[in-house]
């Protein structure tokens, strides 16, 4: 969430003294062995789950974690043991939440930003390479078949027990290769059909329904880069390569015409003739996601569309809300009205209600058939929710619901706080309403105000739930993934979470690190404007 | 920011006389108005949720049927969303709302509670003790607050992916992962509140506690952390409120229905169900509503002076 911090209210030096008593009782029981015994239980945890990890980490041979979280841990049990007081102290519980969820998923987003990481650019170069040739191998003319029956080990393991078709001999298959058994241990029925095997316990019924997936996904190579995989859930087959992988070009020949598949340096193998291997890798590509926000049509179109309006977005609702809630600020600021209080603490309600509940009943009330605001008060039928442009005001309408109690509180505030002499001057000097209004009244009051204006925009530019709470984004539109209604962040949520065609990583990240950048500078604006960093000294 | 300190006060506090009974249309002009202006803003204001509380009563649960005043007074829709049986006959598919309910409590308390404590010890640090890095550590809090967690969404999801994978405690569709992450946001904004807070406690309290031999543990828990009570309780209420909201990160890490918070249990029920259950819908809004609405009112005093200081909830 975007805030524009600014030090709070000062401590009342009265309720520090009335509490005065009470610190020292709290320092007792702190202090001594039961302070210390809960400083040594709270480390005795962490240590306990380190160590854990460390098992965990170990026994997966993650060795750079390994040493990282080691390290850690030793630091920490230092610190914590060391009698001096010592600032980090009190910094390391927040810092670590800090560097692992905030830091490096911000280093990890301009990572995958400069990258491919998309669907089906997952692997690593050399997974992908396996993969492809996991994937291309095919039925040779005349190629061996085998009777065969999953089973499992002695240990076990998942394997195959086959019978080659022609000679009769018996193997068992496994992962890493072929491996010959007597075919004495085999015993099969008139069929042919496989009844059992010394050693290895078949598999049967649901259980070897269950395992379908598995059995179809075992490879069992064999010489020359050929592959015996299961076919149905008795028989095998062997199977021959496709492609042919020539690791010192560093590219894939089809066997059958010798066309050639090279590294595009955009993780693909692609022949001349433009046709991709599958799966490709994941590959460092530069700058070219974000080239593709302004070069590539597919991806312009909807990204400038979507630009646009979200600077429209949350520029109109910081201004409308602003508006509305400092009418009815003056409007209530009135000495000697009657019922202020009540008033008040009415307009507050709708900022009081957790947002996420009132804008999905807003959908429902905006509901062009069955809500209430066609049926009920307006007696129309308006497409609140499903056209292009009724959707956009009523994302708006929402908004502005939503915000201006936060604006009317603040400029009530703020309004008080002019001091009436300033007005009465102005009166006296013979001001009208509105002249006094416009130079005296709001230019006092967007000193204080203009600040938390920045930060609301900031604020609505990433306002996620107003948007996808209400229309999801939509209406949809002719351009692909972008609704009507979607603003930058929602957009960048769906190119990574919720388009039809897969996900697109990199280019997700791309647009985070853009709004990142324009967030920045509007933020930058509004610390200066508050000159929040003189708190720093 | 002493512009709020006297809203409470001045705003609300009546003149003891009024000085002439202004009557006709001058007392139109000068006050009548104004009335009237706060009527039709109390109106928008508040019709929605008239509408959500007579839904929630209403005998007819279709959102069609929905009117100001219910014609059938029930309870029948508080009792459908605590059902988790389908009742014979009915089309209406239990929702998890309790579930719902309470993986939001839980995922929300935790990381309220969670934030105010990491917050108060880093502000602590930096408002009491003068070390090498101080400034920078503030300015980089800043910094790094400006890149919200929202943004890295897609960096977020991917860790969490091949960190479950070592360790399935913190991966995917685990509320202790959630918590987690959300805790990558407990620092920053909070703490500055928290510091400037703190910087006002006297440090003459601090003083004759270490002279009486107290560490600067037991000087943050038995003197700071009492006397920052109010600061605290704001903080810990926005946390609450902005974790009850957010749903972009929980969508990507809770993922079966069973695990989901409300935001995205009551959206997805919504999309499926909106117009026949309309009542039942309106009776979890309430139900999720008022112990947020009560805190709001509650601290509100409070809260009017953390949102000049730039907090905006969401």
């Amino acid at each position: 969430m975007s805030r524009a911090p600014v030090p709070t209210q000062p401590a009342s030096r009265s309720t520090a003294a009335a509490v005065g008593a009470l610190p020292s009782r709290l320092i007792a029981t702190f202090s001594g062995p039961v302070g210390f015994a809960l400083k040594i239980a709270l480390l005795s945890i962490v240590n306990a789950l380190s160590v854990w990890s460390l098992t965990t980490l170990a026994s997966r041979d993650k060795w750079v974690p390994f040493i990282v979280l080691a390290l850690a841990t030793l630091a920490i049990d230092g610190i914590y043991l060391m009698r001096r007081a010592f600032p980090l102290k009190f910094l390391i519980p927040g810092t670590i939440f800090l560097l692992g969820f905030q830091v490096i998923p911000v280093l990890y987003t301009v990572e995958v930003a400069f990258t491919n990481y998309s669907t089906g650019h997952v692997l690593e170069k050399n997974e992908a390479i396996t993969g492809i040739q996991g994937a291309a191998l095919n039925q040779p003319e005349n190629g061996r078949t085998y009777s065969m029956a999953p089973a499992r080990d002695a240990n076990g393991k998942l394997v195959l027990v086959l019978v080659d078709d022609e000679g009769g001999r018996a193997y068992v298959g496994t992962p890493d290769g072929l491996e010959p058994i007597p075919s004495s241990a085999i015993r099969r029925d008139a069929d042919g059909a496989i009844v059992s095997a010394k050693g290895y316990r078949l598999l049967k019924g649901s259980e070897l329904f269950g395992l379908d997936k598995q059995i179809t996904a075992l490879t069992i190579p064999t010489s020359g880069q050929k592959a015996i995989r299961a076919e149905g859930l008795d028989t095998a087959i062997e199977l021959e390569p496709v492609l042919r992988y020539d690791r010192a070009h560093d590219q894939f020949v089809r066997i059958k015409d010798g066309v050639v598949f090279r590294d595009n340096d955009r993780g693909s193998f692609v022949s001349a003739g433009g046709q991709e291997l599958e799966p490709g890798w994941k590959t460092g590509v530069g700058l070219k996601n974000f080239s593709r926000m302004i070069h590539n049509p597919l991806v312009r179109g909807p990204f400038l569309r979507v630009f646009v309006w979200t600077f429209v977005f949350a520029s109109v609702v910081v201004l409308l809300s602003f508006s509305l809630g400092l009418f009815l600020a003056i409007t209530l600021d009135k000495k000697g009205m009657g019922l202020q209080r009540l008033y008040r603490s009415l307009l507050v309600i709708p900022y009081a209600v957790p947002g996420f509940l009132s804008l999905l009943v807003w959908q429902g009330l905006l509901n062009d058939d069955f809500g209430v605001v066609n049926r009920g008060i307006l007696h129309a039928h308006i497409p609140w929710l499903f056209d292009p442009n009724w959707a956009k005001v009523s994302v708006i309408l929402v908004s502005l619901w939503l915000t201006f109690p936060y604006f009317f509180l603040v400029s009530l505030g703020a309004l008080q706080s002019i001091p009436s002499e300033l007005t009465e001057a102005a009166k006296v000097d013979g001001a009208g309403a509105w002249q006094l209004f416009r130079k005296v009244t709001l230019p006092l009051l967007l000193i204080a105000v203009a600040p938390l204006m920045i930060a609301s925009f900031a604020f609505n530019f990433n306002n996620f739930n107003n948007i996808y709470l209400l229309t999801g984004g939509g209406p949809a539109t002719d351009q692909p993934i972008a609704g009507s209604t979607d603003i930058l962040i929602s957009y960048t949520w769906k190119l990574a979470f919720a388009a039809g065609k897969g996900a697109d990583y990199g280019l997700a990240s791309a647009v985070a690190i853009v709004i990142f950048f324009i967030v920045a500078a509007i933020s930058t604006i509004g610390f200066a404007r508050t000159r929040v960093l003189e708190n720093v000294a | 920011m002493s512009v709020v300190e006297r809203t409470e006060d001045a705003a609300i506090s009546r003149p003891k006389a009024v000085a002439r009974r202004l009557r006709g249309p001058k007392w139109f002009l000068e006050m009548g108005w104004r009335h009237v202006v706060a009527i039709c803003a109390c109106l928008f204001a508040l019709f929605p949720i008239a509408y959500v509380v007579s839904a929630a009563f209403n005998a007819d649960q279709s959102l069609g049927g929905s009117s100001l005043i219910p014609r059938h007074v029930t309870l029948e829709n508080f009792r459908a969303i605590f059902r988790t049986s389908q009742p014979a006959g009915s089309e209406f598919l239990p929702a998890h709302y309790v579930r719902w309910f309470l993986n939001s409590m839980l995922i929300a308390g935790a990381t309220a509670v969670a934030t105010v404590i990491l917050g108060a010890l880093a502000a602590y640090a930096f408002s009491r003790f003068r070390f090498k890095g101080r400034r920078f550590g503030m300015l980089a809090l800043l910094l790094i607050q400006m890149f919200p967690q929202l943004l890295a969404v897609v960096a977020i999801y991917l860790i969490v992916l091949r960190v479950g994978d070592v360790f399935p405690v913190i991966g995917l569709n685990k509320p202790t992962a959630l918590i987690v992450v959300y805790l990558g946001g407990a620092m920053g904004v909070n703490t500055w509140l928290m510091k400037g807070f703190f910087d006002t406690i006297p440090s003459e309290l601090d003083e004759s506690a270490r002279v009486d031999g107290a560490t600067p543990a037991q000087i943050f828990w038995g003197i700071i952390l009492p006397l920052a009570t109010p600061v605290l309780a704001v903080i810990a209420l926005i946390s609450f409120i902005t974790t009850l909201n957010e749903y972009v990160i929980a969508s990507v890490i809770l993922q079966t229905t069973q695990k989901q918070t409300l935001p995205l249990g009551l959206y997805q029920y919504i999309d499926q169900q909106f117009g026949k259950h309309w009542g039942p819908f309106a009776a979890g809004v309430l139900l999720a509503a008022i112990p947020a609405a009560l805190l709001f009112t509650f601290l509100q005093r409070y809260i009017v002076q953390g949102l000049t200081a730039g907090a905006v909830k969401g």
